[in-house]
């Protein structure tokens, strides 16, 4: 045997191994009542934008890759998708106090404007969740619009 | 007969009009008038202006600290803002993530007393007030 042929078996030997950890990837659940698209706050092309370029990671209706499935990558797509739930889910959007939500719109508007959301990391596989300038105004005068519709329901 | 009714028809007709033109630009005004945000309570504005003013104004150096929150900006934004905003501070006070710690190393007195904290966490809880 010789020597490349046993660092090819032990490559293979490691990465069969590892698929038996865990990734803890966050499950995904179909039924959404409290979803923001059923909130009426939000439709039409601002609503699909939003589908392709955040409800991978902030919502519980990812559509999964197959390496999302496949360590190591799979860890990399499980840390993503809980941190991005953790920060925000638009799938219980209707849960989230009125107050918070303000302060989720309000940062939409900034991680937008200043390209850090979609994450980079994750548009160098999801070149369609790519937002050019039109879209991201798009988006920022959607939420700046829907902060004073929150209030406004509010009050009523 | 008939003349006299439709002429009292075209007349009501004439003044639901009129009276729906005065109604309209009375309810916008209320509604703009509505959304200003409020003042801060001055025992708010007083712990802001001890502890977060000096680098949260319109003029600080740091880019980072005046575009993350402005104070000169706060009380002129409207209601919706003002609301997001107090919903972050409420956050970051919960975390004790402000004044930051690199900060107090260097001004150990800027650090916010338990009871000046406490102004500020109930304030940003934006505890709805009637009538206002």
């Amino acid at each position: 045997m010789k020597l490349w042929h046993k660092l090819l078996l032990g490559l293979a030997i490691i990465l069969i191994a590892i698929q038996f950890i865990p990734s803890d990837l966050p499950p995904i659940t179909t039924e959404n009542p409290a979803d923001l698209m059923g909130s009426g706050l939000v439709d039409g092309e601002v609503a699909t934008l939003l589908k392709t370029a955040c409800y991978d990671c902030h919502s519980n209706t990812p559509d999964y890759p197959w390496y999302s499935y496949v360590a190591p990558s799979s860890w990399l797509v499980a840390k993503d998708t809980r941190e991005g739930r953790e920060e925000v889910n638009f799938s219980n959007w209707e849960k989230i106090e009125m107050m918070d939500q303000l302060a989720i719109l309000d940062d939409i508007i900034s991680e937008v404007e200043e390209e850090h959301m979609p994450l980079p990391i994750y548009l160098t596989l999801h070149s369609e969740a790519k937002l050019d300038a039109s879209q991201r105004q798009l988006i920022m005068d959607w939420a700046e619009a829907a902060m004073d519709i929150v209030v406004e329901d509010e009050e009523e | 007969m008939k003349k006299s009714s439709l002429l009292l028809s075209a007349a009501f007709a004439v003044g639901l009009l009129f009276f729906q033109a005065i109604q309209k630009p009375t309810i916008e005004t209320h509604d703009e008038l509505s959304m200003d945000g409020p003042k801060l309570p001055a025992n708010v504005k007083a712990v802001v202006e001890s502890k977060c003013y000096g680098c949260h104004n319109a003029e600080a150096k740091n880019e980072k600290s005046k575009k993350k929150l402005d104070w000169d900006e706060f009380e002129a934004s409207k209601k919706s803002k003002q609301l997001a905003t107090m919903s972050k501070i409420n956050e970051v006070l919960t975390e004790d993530a402000m004044p930051p710690k690199k900060f107090l190393e260097n001004k150990p007195e800027g650090k916010l007393t338990e009871e000046e904290k406490a102004i500020l966490l109930e304030w940003s809880a934006g505890k709805k007030k009637k009538g206002e």
